[in-house]
């Protein structure tokens, strides 16, 4: 790296008109992001905004119909081994090799992913032990019989044994316990204060307000506000601004006047 | 794979084209035409009641068998109703009803009905034992057929359901690839039944003791005008089917999902640990992990027990078969052949797990991933192949096939590695999700297609080694039969190598694809080539979408059925 580069660092992750249509729905419309590096980044927005396409799109796991890529400014799509070696990704609802147990997976991957042997078995042990899952390895407790929280942590750790330099969770804290979820926090928080960059997506508001630094609200396939905690807030609160930016359904008080009985 | 000749003979019926099914009517026709005119035409007694009562027992087989083999039976599952306000008995005893409402459940009783047609010779109380004998059967054996799916589908938590599935589909499997031997034997045997009936014998003894069999003999005891015995062989059928449903109804309804259960000690502490004995290569992670995958995972576990069945079963078949003995020294090379069919889908079966394969893209992952993938097949599958062929090869006493069958099974091992690896790279199909798969038939889409394709890839890269077998098996020798080892196993090594790089040069920059089809069921792919492999990724993946459509048609259907 040259002093230039060093001094004004490419972004963490930048998306330049990013878009997926599937058919005639347009689930990511020229979407433009920009997370600086070492920032702790929170993705929001509704149900179907499309912030695990975009997010999908960015880590390399659905083409995009148009628009680019890039991870610390490698572009995913053109140079995909370099961009994937910088990321760590935990995706939301897939499968994991369920048959094996969580020290095996990481192990796994590990070797997967050219780490020597030594280096995976001391961070696996870490992880596992960091992470409160030294029990169920040691009861042989197989991922596919973790429980949601778990198997967050798992993928987490999953995440995190290759060193990246980014990482793209979505919906880190879904199932999460609150103890576990303090422990999640202060891994993430380590991981930006070391010089890494992270991004969640999520739509629990007080949760991105209590991590993030920067934050984008994303409604129908477009960034709709983005900035720091603070700019995007403009003086109200979060959960405030997203409202008015979504639009909320009115309920009258006449509606559902049957609810209580 | 089971899902493989059968997804192709049997539950395309349900799955592919709706025109097959017809052709599963047609022979469950043909069969209820054939009983009847045993009933009918069949002038001796005692002959017709023999072939009377081997009849009503294939169709007792084949209910037992039959829906395990069709992918739709799990169509209707009782999560769907998990939220109704509806209580386990009745949801189960829905289910239930649901069976007894369909065509094949109906041509089942027009076949069993033949008893009466039998019964007529003997006066009015044999028509009415007969009848009442037909229908009491009838929902014996609906309901059985029903619960042996329902236990089969619990049964892929446990090794020995698994153990019986593989046996159930090995049958199968062989009856089609050996079907020649049963179709002679038969030939040589109906003439030879219909003219002088079973001879009295144990088997006599035995199908005669058979549920299947009391409505024929209570319509012959009401002939014979033994009241009693005819009373008392139709209230043990009806006693039967009191239990049979009782336990039925339970049964179809499983409890929500037991907590993780939890093992006492910890697995592969070496490994984790940093040891264990494959190279910490991504090459032998990739086998680490899929040896453990085939070995716990219940689906992966069908299909290695298939292979291993399958082999079994032709294997008997041909020591039966008499002049037929030596070919079972071959029972093994049919289990290697198999295991082509076992792998055919492994991308399919890991489900949304290939996002791993994705993000953790390198320069040598794919390359890693496919050959890891061969060699822990042919880690889980040799023992299996040296476990069948050694006893066959005794058994069958042929110790002039030692070489052959030296030569056969590296051939056969390695072209079938290769030919699974790259079907499963080519034709993703994934079927439930892993984590939601309850029944034997949920972890493939469709794969009617692949087992073709496996099939021709394997003949066509064990080419070399058949070819010498021929040439050699006539003449034998020492040095001959030492050079047609070192062939079969050069091919074989050849084949894996050769067909498992063209799945590395697919898969290189299609990865992402694989995952696409599991994960959106479609690919995004714009450029699309014209080559072979594409041709037949866009055929498997139309019959991917053909199958999914068929299905949620399916299953609108039985829900209507169900609440109407």
């Amino acid at each position: 790296m040259d002093d230039r580069e060093t001094t004004t660092p490419a972004p963490a992750l930048e998306l330049r008109g990013l878009r997926r249509t599937f058919g005639d729905k347009v689930a990511v419309d020229d979407m433009d992001l920009v997370v600086p590096a070492g920032s702790f980044y929170g993705v929001v927005g509704p149900n179907g905004a499309g912030k695990t396409t975009a997010l999908s799109m960015a880590v390399g796991l659905l083409r995009p119909s148009a628009g680019v890529a890039r991870v610390d400014g490698v572009d995913v799509w053109a140079d995909p081994v370099e961009a994937k070696r910088r990321l760590g990704v935990l995706p939301d609802g897939l499968a994991l090799p369920e048959r094996l147990t969580g020290g095996e997976l990481l192990t796994y991957w590990g070797r997967f992913r050219r780490m020597p042997r030594d280096v995976v078995a001391a961070r696996s042990a870490e992880l596992l032990r960091v992470l409160e899952l030294e029990e169920a390895e040691q009861l042989g407790t197989l991922v596919g019989e973790y429980s949601t929280g778990m198997r967050k942590k798992i993928g987490l750790a999953t995440a995190l044994l290759h060193t990246p330099r980014v990482l793209v969770l979505d919906e880190p804290y879904e199932a999460v316990d609150p103890v576990s979820a303090r422990v999640l926090t202060r891994i993430l928080r380590r991981f930006t204060a070391a010089g890494g960059s992270v991004v969640v997506s999520s739509h629990v508001m007080s949760l991105v307000e209590q991590l993030c630094d920067r934050v984008a609200i994303v409604v129908r396939g477009r960034v709709e506000a983005a900035g720091t905690l603070d700019e995007v807030r403009a003086g109200a609160a979060l959960e405030d601004r997203f409202v008015a930016l979504v639009g909320e359904p009115e309920v009258r008080e006449e509606e559902l006047a049957w609810i209580a009985g | 794979m089971d899902r493989g000749m059968i997804a192709l003979k049997f539950a395309m019926l349900r799955n592919a084209l709706p025109g097959l099914r017809l052709v599963g009517w047609v022979l469950g026709g043909l069969l209820a035409a054939a009983t009847w005119a045993v009933a009918v035409g069949v002038q001796d007694d005692g002959v017709r009641r023999s072939a009377l009562t081997l009849l009503l027992a294939v169709w007792t087989l084949g209910g037992l068998v039959g829906p395990v083999l069709t992918s739709g039976a799990g169509v209707l599952r009782a999560e769907y109703f998990a939220l109704l306000p509806l209580t386990r008995r009745q949801v189960g005893s829905g289910l239930l009803m649901s069976v007894f409402v369909s065509i094949a459940a109906g041509v089942v009783l027009v076949a069993l009905l033949a008893v009466a047609a039998h019964g007529a010779r003997g006066g009015p109380a044999a028509v009415a034992a007969g009848v009442v004998g037909a229908v009491l059967a009838w929902v014996l054996l609906v309901v059985a057929s029903r619960l042996v799916y329902g236990l089969l589908g619990a049964a892929m938590q446990s090794k020995l359901g698994i153990e019986i599935a593989g046996v159930q589909f090995g049958v199968m499997f062989a009856a089609m690839f050996a079907g020649w031997m049963i179709v002679s034997v038969a030939m040589e045997s109906v003439p030879a039944l219909l003219t002088r009936g079973l001879p009295d014998g144990p088997v006599t003894t035995v199908l005669e003791a058979l549920p299947s069999s009391w409505p024929v003999l209570a319509a012959d005891a009401a002939a014979a005008g033994d009241a009693g015995r005819a009373l008392a062989l139709l209230g043990g059928l009806a006693l039967l089917d009191v239990v049979l449903v009782a336990a039925a109804v339970p049964l179809l309804v499983p409890r929500s999902a037991r907590a993780a259960r939890r093992r006492g000690r910890p697995r592969s502490r070496g490994l984790v640990a940093g040891g264990g004995l494959l190279p910490a290569s991504p090459t032998g992670a990739v086998v680490g992990k899929e040896v453990r995958q085939w070995r716990r995972d219940p689906w992966r576990a069908l299909e290695s027990s298939t292979a291993l069945w399958t082999g079994v079963v032709i294997g008997v078949l041909a020591l039966l078969g008499g002049y037929t003995r030596p070919a079972a020294a071959f029972a093994g090379v049919i289990v290697a052949f198999v295991l082509g069919l076992s792998g055919c889908n492994l991308y399919g079966q890991d489900g949304s797990a290939v996002w791993q394969n994705v993000v953790g893209e390198d320069a040598g992952s794919v390359r890693a991933d496919v050959r890891g993938r061969q060699w822990a097949m042919v880690l889980v599958f040799a023992p299996r192949v040296v476990l069948v062929t050694v006893p066959f090869l005794v058994l069958s006493g042929a110790w002039w096939t030692v070489p052959l069958v030296a030569a056969a099974v590296p051939a056969v091992l390695g072209a079938a590695t290769g030919a699974a690896v790259l079907t499963s790279a080519v034709g993703v199909s994934p079927g439930v999700d892993p984590r939601r798969r309850v029944g034997p038939n949920d972890a493939n889409g469709n794969i009617a297609v692949h087992v073709w394709v496996v099939i021709l890839a394997i003949v066509v890269a064990v080419a070399p080694t058949a070819a010498a077998i021929v040439y050699v098996a006539p003449r034998g020798g020492a040095p001959l039969g030492a050079a047609l080892v070192v062939l079969g196993a050069v091919n074989g090594g050849a084949a894996a190598w050769l067909l498992g790089r063209v799945a590395i040069g697919y898969l290189d920059r299609r990865m992402v694809d694989v995952f696409s089809r599991i994960r959106y069921g479609r690919v995004f792919h714009e450029d699309a080539d014209a080559g072979l492999l594409d041709g037949i990724a866009r055929v498997t993946l139309r019959g991917e979408v053909r199958a999914k459509e068929l299905k949620q048609e399916e299953r609108d259907k039985r829900l209507a059925r169900a609440r109407g």
